[in-house]
């Protein structure tokens, strides 16, 4: 048998409003346009390709099982904004066919700053998921699959029995990702690790006419699982592929319609959700990764988010307010101000060639990002200071 | 072949001959007369007259320097010298007399393709294409309405601007921005119409040394309503609210200049703005690499030049959505012109967050490496290989 366990990372950031060295009581987040953006995104996504998952459930029954990690701050914005889309996950919950990972609720790099606030922020998402979907998750995925040795440790240490994190080559060698691996030493963690070739092939390249695959069809994909070596195929990617990344008239919904029924047609292949996966199969070897690696861009690493000293002094600045913030509204306003994607604005790397990243930007450039986020930071800083603070 | 007004006396280029049409042995004396604006102006001499069509400044000029003496007394204004006028006292003349000259000259020679630049000598061009049957190539860096932020523009010359555009085979702008205005106003043939973007002598830039723990914030241009300096002054009291110890660097000179230190004083910000004048063009590299920032925050900018400069010494730029230049370049930010609030927000998180001036300066300085003259050459090269 060769399991197939699909996972699909459910994320919309808090995108701040427009906030000079001016601005005196204006609000950090941008209200306006953040419903604007999830309106959109659950009209184009979440609403249709949930209905799509709840009808494959129906058609398909126990044989079809997908996993998600949704973010506390998708989930705060979604009960503002789209209640409707609550429901559907909640429905698809109900199921049972359907599993729910644990993360850092502010979708944050705090595993990279304070091992305290790790655990702050992971145990606030427990309870999410357990007020939402009614489920106590097994296995976490950190924020971008962000991935080392010592988180790791840190996540074992919290009881989790496995972790999701990106088959990179260099840790692989020649090693395949369609097993089950663990952390070198003692450890007993399992540690899944995403198959970045066929997860793309869905994710960016599903809709590429450059692709010498293009059109990928429901079939096709089914075929190429089925002649997988290993026991263990982890397709890891951004629900927004689904109507948002990949349009409608890619075809992606349709492909997503027939694709679970092209896969059940091979006897040797299941679905299976990450937490079957820690309790089905053993480790086949150690996934020994010293440094922090992440499923992003060619470079797999965290230069995304801090790679420039602009996103580096950003970050430091933020972190330095650990400890300092006891007014709980504020609390909860630094830790929306740690979600990765505001260090992501702030890159430079491919700033230039004004490629994909664009796309998902909101400023004009990484350094109106920086500019913006610091003014905000100080703002709270001075609040923290002067007193406006007290639980 | 190469016609220009005067002749700069130790040009020489290879391959390139170079024809001054300022041949003329008389010297001639302006005395030029200002009324007096802030304090006494009084009556100087400008230069030995060669030629009377030098655009922007001319050489001979002595520097200038406009200082403001103290802040415990605002009105009192040193001038040690005067604006020169941009132009001579009968442009117009001046011009035709020009044209002819190169006509007559270039008659009796061949060559295969006549390229002009800017409206100055284009009717000279016109007037080959005509007698010699040959192509003609008009390249447009800025238009009247540029130069004069559309503020009075004189019809002739955009009459002649106009025949250019209408004669030439092909059109050279130096941004889209430039094209666009040359197919909205001038009713150009887009067709005809090829962008070539402006570039830097890169290594004159690329080794200035930066100086360390300043609060210097730079504007350089002529003093002309299209270069903005008015939005730049206003800006400077915005940041100096925030920022008291900082100072704002003017290097140019023109028309406006009495009106912009009038500004200064009214806005009560005149202790912390310095009126350089023109400054050698050795020293401009030294002017961005002492400043944190470099403003450019024209009006209309058919490219800008200098936006370039600074980014070639890593200084940080804040650059007009008006200006060409801002249009293909990234490394900076860009704002509009009269969006003073944001222009000082720009500029008081430079100061504030000193490594943004890192990051950007050197991601600024790779940028402009693609920016050489040789990149241009190759491009107009190809231009001229259409009449192959």
């Amino acid at each position: 048998m060769t399991s197939i366990c699909f996972y699909f990372q459910v994320h919309q950031p808090m995108r701040l409003n427009k906030f000079s060295v001016f601005s005196e009581n204006v609000p950090y987040f941008n209200e306006a346009r953040n419903k604007e953006i999830f309106e959109r995104v659950a009209r184009k996504c979440y609403l249709p390709t949930n209905k799509i998952m709840l009808g494959l459930i129906d058609e398909l029954g126990k044989d079809f099982k997908i996993s998600y990690s949704m973010t506390g701050v998708f989930a705060e914005q979604c009960e503002k904004y789209s209640p409707e889309t609550v429901e559907s996950f909640k429905n698809l919950a109900d199921t049972g066919n359907v599993e729910f990972l644990s993360e850092t609720y502010y979708h944050s790099l705090a595993a990279l700053f304070s091992e305290r606030e790790f655990r702050d922020q992971v145990e606030k998402h427990q309870e999410l998921i357990n007020d939402y979907f009614g489920q106590k998750p097994k296995v976490f995925r950190n924020t971008e699959a962000m991935y080392s040795n010592h988180i790791s440790e840190l996540v074992e240490s919290m009881g989790y029995k496995g972790i999701i994190t990106e088959g990179h080559d260099y840790y692989l060698k020649w090693r395949s990702p369609n097993y089950l691996y663990k952390p070198p030493g003692n450890s007993k963690l399992k540690i899944l690790l995403r198959n970045y070739k066929l997860s793309d092939d869905i994710g960016f390249r599903f809709s590429a006419r450059w692709w010498e695959e293009y059109p990928l069809t429901a079939e096709k994909y089914a075929s190429w699982l089925s002649k997988c070596e290993g026991n263990l195929i982890n397709i890891f990617i951004d629900y927004e592929t689904f109507g948002e990344h990949q349009w409608q008239d890619t075809g992606i919904f349709e492909f997503l319609r027939k694709m679970p029924h092209d896969v059940l047609k091979y006897d040797y292949l299941e679905f299976v959700t990450p937490s079957e996966v820690v309790d089905k199969y053993e480790p086949v070897g150690e996934f020994d990764v010293p440094h922090i690696l992440s499923w992003a861009d060619v470079q797999r690493d965290t230069s995304a988010w801090l790679e420039n000293d602009m996103q580096r002094a950003a970050f430091e600045e933020m972190a330095k307010l650990e400890g300092k913030i006891d007014d709980k509204e504020l609390l909860h306003t630094w830790r929306l101000l740690q979600t990765s994607d505001h260090f992501y604005y702030m890159c430079t790397k491919w700033f230039a060639d004004g490629d994909v990243h664009k796309y998902f930007n909101p400023y004009d450039s990484p350094y109106d990002a920086f500019i913006n986020y610091m003014n905000i930071l100080q703002d709270v800083k001075k609040k923290v200071t002067s007193g406006n603070n007290e639980g | 072949m190469f016609f220009m007004p005067k002749k700069p006396p130790k040009m020489y280029l290879e391959g390139v001959e170079l024809i001054g049409v300022d041949y003329v042995g008389k010297m001639r004396r302006i005395v030029h007369r200002r009324g007096p604006v802030v304090g006494p102006y009084p009556e100087h001499v400008v230069g030995p007259y060669i030629s009377q069509i030098g655009p922007y400044y001319n050489p001979n000029t002595r520097v200038l320097e406009y200082r403001i003496a103290s802040s415990e007394h605002p009105d009192t204004v040193e001038v040690e010298d005067l604006v020169k006028e941009n132009y001579g006292w009968d442009l117009f003349n001046e011009v035709m007399r020009y044209n002819q000259k190169c006509v007559k000259i270039a008659r009796k020679e061949s060559f295969d393709v006549i390229h002009c630049h800017d409206w100055i000598t284009v009717q000279a061009g016109i007037e080959l294409k005509k007698a010699k049957k040959r192509p003609l190539v008009f390249t447009v860096h800025s238009t009247e309405y540029d130069r004069t932020a559309s503020i009075y523009p004189m019809d002739w010359i955009i009459d002649v601007e106009k025949r250019g555009i209408d004669e030439a085979d092909v059109i050279i702008t130096v941004s889209n921005y430039m094209k666009q205005q040359l197919i909205d106003r001038y009713n150009a043939d887009e067709k005809k119409i090829v962008v070539i973007y402006n570039g830097i002598d890169l290594e004159k830039y690329a080794n200035a040394e930066k100086m360390i723990g300043k609060k210097n914030i730079l504007f350089l241009g002529r003093l002309t309503n299209q270069k903005g300096a008015y939005f730049f002054l206003h800006a400077a009291k915005i940041v100096l609210e925030k920022e008291k110890d900082v100072s704002f660097i003017i290097v140019g000179k023109g028309d406006q200049m009495p009106e912009l230190i009038n500004l200064a004083i009214e806005l009560g910000i005149h202790d912390k703005v310095r009126f350089t004048g023109y400054i050698p063009e050795e020293q401009i590299p030294l002017a961005y690499a002492h400043c944190n920032a470099y403003v450019m925050p024209s009006i209309t900018e058919p490219f800008g030049i200098t936006a370039l400069e600074a980014m070639a010494t890593g200084t940080p730029l804040i650059v007009s959505k008006n200006a060409g230049v801002s249009e293909t370049v990234k490394h900076c930010f860009k704002v509009d012109f009269w969006d003073t609030y944001e222009m000082a927000n720009k500029i008081v998180s430079i100061l504030r967050y000193p490594v943004l001036e890192k990051v950007m300066g050197e991601n600024s300085k790779k940028e402009v490496v693609s920016f050489g003259w040789d990149k241009v050459a190759e491009q107009t090269l190809s231009t001229y290989g259409r009449f192959a």
